[in-house]
């Protein structure tokens, strides 16, 4: 008998759009590969849905909210469907950004100077006075200012001055109740693919970012033409080799499984620097992980067969 | 292994440049979020089409091919079919504009008429003056032809005509291609221009020689108050757009403009260009759709329906909206538009609004420049039933009450430029 794989997409997340489009991709490939697949959209029927279809995974192609931050998973793990990427605790680590960062600095793993300000700190607590203390704290401008937890670079904003920084601010907290100001690494922007876990982790080959306009922002992530990508990314190999690393490094140290996406910055001597690390890497067609893996000479669908496996395994092994 | 350059649209350097400056925004990827059944929406001007019957439309539609035949199939002439030009005469007629069947053409839509007109008067540079905020759909037409478009702001009067006169001296005689006004219940403000900036309107357009642009989508949808004569009946120099999208429904995409003789054969030219000619299929079932007096009924419900939800809106803002904002009370129409303080970002807090379950549109969006209004938005209480206006526009509130304590906290610190802080 097939198996059946139930695919999550849609839900409530401002990244709606994007997920329905790499969820359609992934049932694509799933039926391919010969799967009975089931087209999800993640709304007040989910779980009934779940429990009289019983799916024998679940493919996780919901992005943002509830898709990243282990909510889904958590419920998954309640109903006992094995389910494909990150388990509870690397989504939730990932998902905040500032918790993310936190780890990463206690590893050793190198990622920007960085303050992490929430809107009660503002509300309750008076933090806007110390916004002169910020410039010194991250390293001086430029900076970047995003929402502590939001996907697809939405409330994303480069700040060249103290006179930007309120406004900035301001705009990250419609996304979150935190904002995080890290110092702006001028560079090379790369996104770093890993399939798999542990010692058996597969690095894909690192995309580069070349954005055509000021920077990579939400517009520009959903714009054909808006950036430009070279796949693999036009760096010496030791420098490859370091992103390829220290991508591993962070999959691992998030506890990481089957795909995460890392994004990082290489500066002008080559040191890469972690930005984040995302748990449910878009599969649209302008996606950065399938751009790795073509590079790597893998279809879509391999990617897609490989990640449903792992899962899969997971259920025969009860784990 | 070599470096590939990952190409998407390998047309991409061959558009024209009036379009390939056109990018997906996040707005509209957060308006596609909003696709979600739970959400509640204040941003789209949708008619209440369910309300009009639709045993009348499948009738006329029915007979439209039955008793039409194969002219109904047809193509048609491009200044539409002579009956339904007639038809639309009756009804200018019912509001005070004396028209022959010739002195119109039919549109698909008021929005063809609109992109008819820009491709007719514009050339890049061209100036074109319009209220400001303006619809949205006015400044895509004309934006793709590269205007220079000035922005005149509006009170509760409607274009304030002192500012007008402002901007008319600066550009001297025929200085603008012409003047762009929706002057019933306006989009998106919901203000009416009074009788007598009409006629200011006028007299200022003779005395500068520039054509006036009048928009009427909304002018038959009064709530409150008496019909007020639309620009062209006081002046046969005025060209006019009119739609069935508001008095019957959109879908048939049907709309009709009136000018002067030169002018109408030019947009006539321009509209053989563009589609050879409207869909006779179409104007066949409104033709039909219109015999009798049913289609006044529906009107007329139509029309109590907007009130209540108009009713439904203004009450809602007066209980929960905080005392910093500052609404519109349109006597007609679709829209409210509220004014925030100068320091709030509608963009951004839409993200916001969103999670909570309520959209609206950003103020940005109906400016040219796509900065000015952004402490504005337009609400739409077309659409939404009562309840559901009520409780966004409850949910709404606790959005921008959220963010205003924010504001203060910042402001309270003397975090926000004081320009900002200076125009709250």
């Amino acid at each position: 008998m097939r198996e059946k794989i139930a695919v999550l997409m849609g839900g409530r997340s401002l990244e709606r759009e994007v997920s329905l489009a790499s969820g359609r991709r992934v049932c694509d490939a799933l039926e391919a590969a010969g799967y009975y697949v089931l087209a999800l959209d993640v709304t007040a029927d989910l779980v009934q849905t779940l429990r009289s279809e019983r799916p024998n995974a679940a493919y996780i192609a919901l992005h943002g909210k509830y898709g990243e931050d282990g909510t889904i998973q958590e419920l998954l793990e309640f109903l006992g469907i094995p389910y494909t990427g990150p388990g509870v605790v690397a989504c939730a680590l990932s998902w905040d950004k500032s918790v993310t960062k936190h780890l990463l600095t206690e590893r050793g793993i190198p990622t920007p100077a960085w303050v992490t300000l929430t809107a009660d700190a503002f509300k309750e607590m008076g933090a806007a006075t110390a916004l002169d203390l910020i410039p010194e704290a991250v390293g001086g401008f430029p900076v970047a200012v995003k929402p502590g937890r939001q996907g697809s670079a939405l409330g994303f904003r480069r700040v060249d001055g103290p006179e930007g920084l309120a406004d900035a601010l301001l705009s990250a907290l419609s996304y979150d109740t935190s904002a995080i100001v890290e110092r702006w690494i001028e560079g090379t922007e790369l996104a770093v693919s890993v399939l798999g876990e542990g010692d058996d982790a597969l690095v894909l080959p690192a995309v580069e970012i070349v954005p055509v306009g000021e920077l990579y922002d939400f517009d520009a992530r959903m714009t054909p033409g808006a950036a430009d990508f070279f796949a693999p990314a036009r760096i010496t190999p030791g420098a490859a080799k370091a992103a390829s690393e220290v991508a591993c490094a962070v999959h691992n140290a998030l506890g990481c499984r089957d795909v995460s996406r890392v994004d990082l910055v290489l500066d002008a001597e080559g040191n890469p620097f972690v930005l984040e690390s995302n748990s449910s890497p878009g599969m649209t067609e302008t996606s950065l992980l399938p751009m790795a893996a073509e590079a790597a000479d893998m279809t879509f669908q391999d990617v897609v067969s490989r990640v449903i496996a792992a899962a899969l395994s997971r259920a025969e092994s009860g784990k | 292994m070599g470096t590939a350059r990952i190409v998407f649209d390998r047309w991409a350097d061959r558009y024209a440049d009036c379009i390939s400056g056109v990018r997906s925004s996040a707005v509209r990827d957060l308006f596609a979020a909003a696709s979600r059944p739970d959400m509640i929406s204040l941003s789209g001007g949708m008619p209440a089409v369910g309300l009009v019957p639709a045993d009348a439309v499948a009738q006329a539609a029915h007979d439209a091919v039955l008793h039409e035949g194969v002219a109904a199939l047809q193509y048609g002439g491009s200044d539409g079919r002579p009956q339904i030009r007639q038809l639309v005469t009756e009804l200018m007629a019912e509001i005070g504009v004396r028209l022959r069947p010739e002195d119109l053409l039919i549109t698909a839509g008021a929005q063809q008429g609109l992109d008819l007109l820009a491709k007719t008067f514009i050339n890049p540079g061209d100036v074109i003056i319009a209220e400001g905020p303006t619809y949205v759909g006015a400044l895509q037409a004309f934006s793709a032809y590269q205007p220079d478009i000035r922005c005149v702001p509006m009170d509760e009067h409607g274009m304030r005509m002192d500012l007008l006169e402002d901007e008319l001296v600066k550009l001297g005689p025929r200085g603008a291609k012409f003047i762009y006004t929706i002057p019933n219940f306006q989009n998106p403000a919901g203000v009416t221009m009074s009788p007598e900036r009409r006629r200011r309107l006028l007299e200022l357009a003779r005395e500068y020689d520039i054509p006036v642009v009048e928009d009427d989508p909304y002018g038959r949808l009064r709530f409150d108050g008496g019909h007020m004569k639309p620009l062209r009946s006081l002046d046969d120099e005025v060209i006019y757009l009119g739609t069935f999208s508001k008095i019957f429904a959109p879908g048939l995409r049907l709309g009709w403009v009136t000018a002067p003789k030169p002018i109408l054969a030019k947009v006539l030219l321009v509209k053989q260009a563009a589609d050879l000619c409207g869909s006779n299929f179409a104007q066949c079932t409104a033709e039909r759709y219109f015999q009798g007096t049913r289609w006044r009924r529906t009107l007329q419900a139509l029309t109590r329906t907007y009130a209540e939800r108009r009713d439904a809106m203004c009450a809602a803002l007066e209980e929960h909206f905080p005392p910093e904002a500052r609404w519109t009370k349109p006597d007609g129409g679709f829209f409210i538009w509220v004014e925030l303080p100068a320091y709030v970002d509608c963009v951004s807090m839409l993200a916001e609004a969103v999670e909570r379950g309520v959209t609206y549109a950003p103020g940005d969006g109906f400016y040219p420049d796509g900065v000015t209004g952004k402490n504005c938005m337009r609400l739409a209480f077309c659409y939404a039933q009562p309840e559901a206006i009520e409780e966004a526009i409850r949910r709404l509130a606790e959005v921008i009450e959220d963010r205003l304590e924010l504001y203060r906290a910042f402001m309270a610190a003397g975090a926000l430029p004081s320009r900002q802080e200076g125009a709250a």
